[in-house]
């Protein structure tokens, strides 16, 4: 490994040896006055490798396109319904934007070759002319106006407001330095209430649980993401430091993580992990959250398993994990669920201190803390 | 009334300067500090812009080659890292946060310290005053206080490349909380206070320039100078200040609040933060401010990096066709909309942060708007060589060069300006690949087109073209290695920031594509060696240079091979004809100078010239100057 990198860095030195080795030829031969290439013609070299160039690059970008293309994440395989859409728009502006470049640029390294100096020629004096340019403000205007309505339609799907009728899966989720939790709200279907002031992560209470709110007992902290398949849900994104930004690129979804201000996102996941695996026919694929808003150190590791899957499964799943309350009994030894109930038993005297604390704590962050300010 | 006025101050403004050139004629050059430090000859500011950038430009490409190297051999240890990091690369391994502080500061020094001050710096400078017709700025001595302001600014920023806790380390876009929390990241520390510091003389520089460039061109324009025979370079340089004038003390208020949230405890920017095991105290704040204010700046900035560009490129690009630009007052209508339409898109930066859906799409739109301008200039600068009498000098082919990034790399923003296409693309490669072709590489090619074409008229000789053109083949083909497989890996989903891409199974497969990614930027770094040399040879040694090298037409080629403080030793010239004249028919030479009065035009045997309308001399005893700026205000 370390030989490898040596072996790079020795190769670059070389290179850069080299290029010192013909520095110093050409100012040899400047010194004594001989001048190897007298006869090349700047203009005519130069105007051919221009276009050299444009030959060259072309089928050099088609191939390198061709070869890495399957590994394109963001165009290949959406896993869900708005994202299908945004692939269409994606692939069809992509080939306007190729069409235009490519065209543009052919036309500007083959006039620079063409039209390369020559004693003998004068230019045409062709300062302007009045229908060439509204040609081509038109022309771009009108394309990028098809390309603007079709972008508003799908981006308006994507932030449409969910029927009141409609079934949806609530998920939260959330960012810290550097990783991820999901929150699912339980059977009672309701998210207990959070605060940032209740953290303590000593308790294994990392996203902040009122302690004394009966809804929050049985949420569901999870390190993995499991969905649905073909539901359409409904994700709460929270940050409790910095900014982040959850991104589920196979999904085309990705929204930052705002401290202070919780952000969401609605899909709907329309193909399963194991189908997945199928198609990319890669036994060990897997989706993956990242965050994609520099948040430190750490950023570049804050990756979560999502799984898609049957509702049976994804239903099956949810009744495998461990609620709040139990969570924090196995944990602090508490109760949760008795002491909203009235019960004081505790099962180890020790935690009535910690009860304590958590209690001062509470009052700093619900109210007076903004008072102080 | 106020014509008399003008010229009033038109003769007392010359006299006053032509006392200066006297005193100059008579004393030889002023004392060394005078003549070269403190000097308030926009040419000699212009210089130290130039060279100051220089500087920091191998400091900040620099930085990106270490943090390529680390891109290129994730996990592996490279001991060149430890000589050069000490303590930032322990046993040869990058750390992590040192990982984003180079980011951040290579985006700092190229964005701002390279891009903004070494390319509007030195050309506004140096040819407003010469392609206008004035013996200097409108104030020398604010010019000369914008040029220290920048210098100490440029001081500090290297300086927060040593403290202690490492330099800013939020990327260069700053964006708090992490900006403003030490416990978030240490460059957050001592060296976020240095950068913000460092960025508040930039911006009190950037203002001092710019109110002096519009001044100047608003009123120091010489007789016949009118708005419409002003060279594309002037309008674009005019713009560029405008839109920094109106977008800079936005950056300002920004970076003044950060301050007032890192050193006093209030709470703009920052709300419910629990971090570093305890909760703070900030309440009510919004990040998402913040991300408005800067963009308020940082869109209009792109603009202030790239208009220069454009404006070189077509000064350029003329001459060397020995064509008028095609389409000149097309050129200035797209560069005024460019100019307008860069205050309204600055929300497309920020389609992903939780800003109100709607805002996208009304942001998306105008976006998408602004691109009819930069495609009407594309076009204008590819009719412009077409039928041409092409002329390859080393300026030449960097303005060529960045006609091809500005289409290949703009283009790329019709799927990024379009905010439903922008949520996979947000933050990837993608958006590395775009920008650093529209705007690193076009207006570095901008740069680099400027200091072949200027040089003569800078130092009074001549760089050597064959250097020229190996350093330009380096370049462009090393910045499309580099930046074209960015795309590929932005389509990937790989995400910009990472220290390295090995966490995540869709992004790992892109390892040898890095490494291919790192040696093209070291080859393109080895290019840049023919340019250092070149440059600072030839200040001393290069051959002399003609009185108008490249035979253009604009008034910079007027003056004396080595003007003086005052730049025409006698009277300025008048002009009588738009700058473009270049192959008109009949005309002996394929170019006709700005300053040729229709009667001295020496035309081929047997032709019968007709007068029109653009030759005719100014009409006497007005001042078409005072006029153009009373019709504006009108």
């Amino acid at each position: 490994m370390d030989a490898a990198a040596l072996l790079n860095i020795s190769q670059v030195l070389l290179i850069a040896i080299l290029v010192f080795v013909a520095i110093n030829l050409y100012l040899v031969f400047r010194l004594k006055d001989i001048d190897p290439f007298r006869k090349w013609d700047p203009d005519k070299i130069n105007g051919t490798l221009f276009l050299l160039f444009f030959v060259v690059g072309l089928p050099v970008s088609i191939v390198a396109t061709m070869n890495w293309s399957d590994t394109f994440t963001l165009l290949i395989h959406p896993a869900s319904e708005h994202g299908a859409e945004i692939d269409r728009m994606h692939i069809n502006t992509m080939i306007v934007a190729i069409l235009v470049s490519v065209v543009t640029n052919l036309i500007l390294f083959y006039f620079s070759w063409r039209y390369r100096y020559d004693k003998d020629n004068k230019a045409l004096y062709y300062p302007h002319n009045n229908r060439l340019e509204i040609i081509w403000t038109a022309v771009p205007a009108v394309v990028l106006t098809l390309l603007v309505f079709d972008g508003v339609g799908v981006w308006h799907d994507i932030w449409k407001e969910i029927p009141e009728d409609q079934e949806v899966v609530n998920i939260e989720v959330n960012g810290k330095q550097f990783g991820w939790t999901a929150r699912y709200p339980g059977e009672d279907l309701t998210f207990g209430e959070t605060n940032i002031g209740f953290i303590s992560e000593a308790d294994g209470n990392a996203l902040g649980f009122n302690k004394e709110d009966e809804k929050g007992f049985d949420d569901l902290v999870v390190q993995e993401l499991h969905l649905p398949v073909n539901k359409l849900v409904h994700i709460d994104i929270k940050s409790r430091d910095v900014l982040h930004s959850m991104t589920l690129a196979h999904f085309r979804v990705k929204m930052d993580a705002v401290p202070g201000m919780p952000t969401y996102f609605n899909f709907t996941p329309t193909i399963t992990t194991d189908s997945m695996r199928t198609l990319k026919q890669n036994p060990d694929f897997n989706y993956e959250m990242s965050c994609q808003q520099i948040c430190g150190g750490g950023h570049w590791n804050m990756r979560l398993i999502v799984v898609v899957e049957s509702e049976e499964d994804y239903n099956k799943w949810l009744k495998e994990q461990k609620t709040f309350a139990q969570f924090y009994k196995e944990l602090n030894g508490v109760d949760l669920i008795a002491q909203a109930n009235g019960e004081t038993e505790t099962t180890e005297p020790s935690s009535e201190d910690g009860e304590g604390a958590e209690g001062e704590n509470e009052t700093e962050a619900t109210g007076e803390v903004a008072m102080v300010k | 009334m106020s014509d008399v006025t003008q010229n009033q101050h038109h003769t007392l403004h010359d006299e006053l300067h032509d006392h200066a050139a006297h005193h100059h004629d008579h004393h030889g050059h002023g004392n060394f500090w005078t003549t070269y430090v403190f000097s308030t000859d926009h040419k000699v500011i212009a210089k130290q812009f130039l060279i100051t950038g220089i500087i920091m430009a191998i400091i900040g490409i620099g930085m990106s080659t270490l943090f390529r190297l680390q891109l290129a051999f994730p996990g592996q240890s490279i001991p060149l890292l430890e000589t050069l990091l000490g303590k930032w690369a322990p046993d040869g391994q990058l750390d992590p946060n040192f990982y984003l502080a180079l980011v951040t500061m290579h985006g700092t020094f190229m964005v701002f310290f390279v891009l903004t001050a070494g390319l509007s710096g030195t050309f506004s400078n140096f040819l407003i005053p010469l392609q206008v017709g004035a013996r200097d700025m409108a104030s020398g001595f604010i010019n000369m206080l914008s040029y220290w302001f920048f210098f100490t600014s440029s001081v500090i920023m290297v300086i927060s490349l040593f403290v202690e806790s490492g330099p800013a380390a939020a990327g260069w876009t700053i964006y708090p909380p992490l900006s403003a929390l030490p416990q978030a990241i240490p460059g957050s520390g001592t060296g976020m206070t240095l950068w913000l510091i460092s960025m508040t003389l930039f911006i009190a520089s950037s203002l001092m320039g710019g109110i002096n460039y519009i001044t100047t061109v608003m009123n120091l324009r010489t007789k016949g100078m009118s708005f419409d025979r002003l060279p594309l370079t002037v309008w674009a340089f005019f713009l560029t200040a405008i839109i920094g004038v109106l977008s800079f003390p936005v950056l300002f208020s920004a970076a003044l609040l950060l301050m007032f949230d890192r050193l006093l405890g209030t709470s703009f920017y920052l709300s419910d933060i629990f971090i570093g095991g305890e909760m703070l105290h900030y309440q009510g704040g919004s990040p998402i401010l913040y991300q408005h204010l800067f963009w308020f700046l940082g869109h209009p900035e792109v603009y202030i990096v790239l208009l220069p560009a454009l404006g070189i490129s077509s000064e350029v690009i003329s001459v060397n066709s020995r064509k008028p630009i095609f389409g000149y007052k097309a050129m200035i209508a797209s560069m005024i909309g460019i100019a307008f339409l860069s205050f309204i898109v600055w929300a497309h930066h920020m389609f992903v942060t939780g800003m109100n859906p709607f805002l996208g799409t009304v942001f998306m739109l105008f976006t998408l708007v602004i691109a009819v301008p930069s495609a009407i200039k594309a076009f204008n600068y590819i009719t412009t060589l077409w039928k041409g009498n092409i002329r390859f000098t080393p300026a030449m082919m960097f303005a060529i060069g960045l006609v091809s990034f500005f289409i290949t790399g703009g283009i790329t923003g019709i799927l990024l300006g379009n905010a439903a296409i922008d949520i996979p693309l947000h933050d990837t490669y993608f958006v590395t690949a775009h920008f650093h072709l529209v705007m690193g590489s076009a207006s570095a090619f901008g740069l680099f087109a400027g200091v072949y074409h200027w040089f003569p008229k800078m130092f009074g000789r001549m760089m050597n073209p064959r250097l020229g053109y190996i350093h330009f083949w380096f370049t462009f083909l090393s910045l499309y290695l580099v930046f074209f497989p960015m795309h590929f890996m932005g389509l990937g989903g790989v995400a910009r920031h990472y220290y390295q891409y090995t966490a995540f199974d869709f992004m790992g497969v892109y390892g040898d594509l890095s490494k291919f990614i790192t040696y093209s930027a070291i080859f393109g770094f080895v290019g840049q060696l023919f340019f250092l040399a070149n440059f600072f040879w030839n200040i001393f040694f290069g051959k002399e240079a003609p009185q108008n090298p490249w035979k253009a037409n604009t008034l910079e080629w007027t003056t004396p091979l080595r003007p003086g403080h005052g730049n025409w030793p006698g009277e300025i010239p008048t002009v009588y004809r738009w700058p473009y004249d270049y192959s008109k028919p009949g005309v002996k030479d394929d170019f006709l100078p700005q300053h040729i009065p229709a009667e001295e035009v020496e035309y081929e045997e047997g032709f019968q010239p007709e007068m029109p309308e653009i030759e005719k001399a100014p009409r006497p005893q007005e001042n078409p100057a005072a006029e153009e700026t009373e019709d504006k205000e009108g």
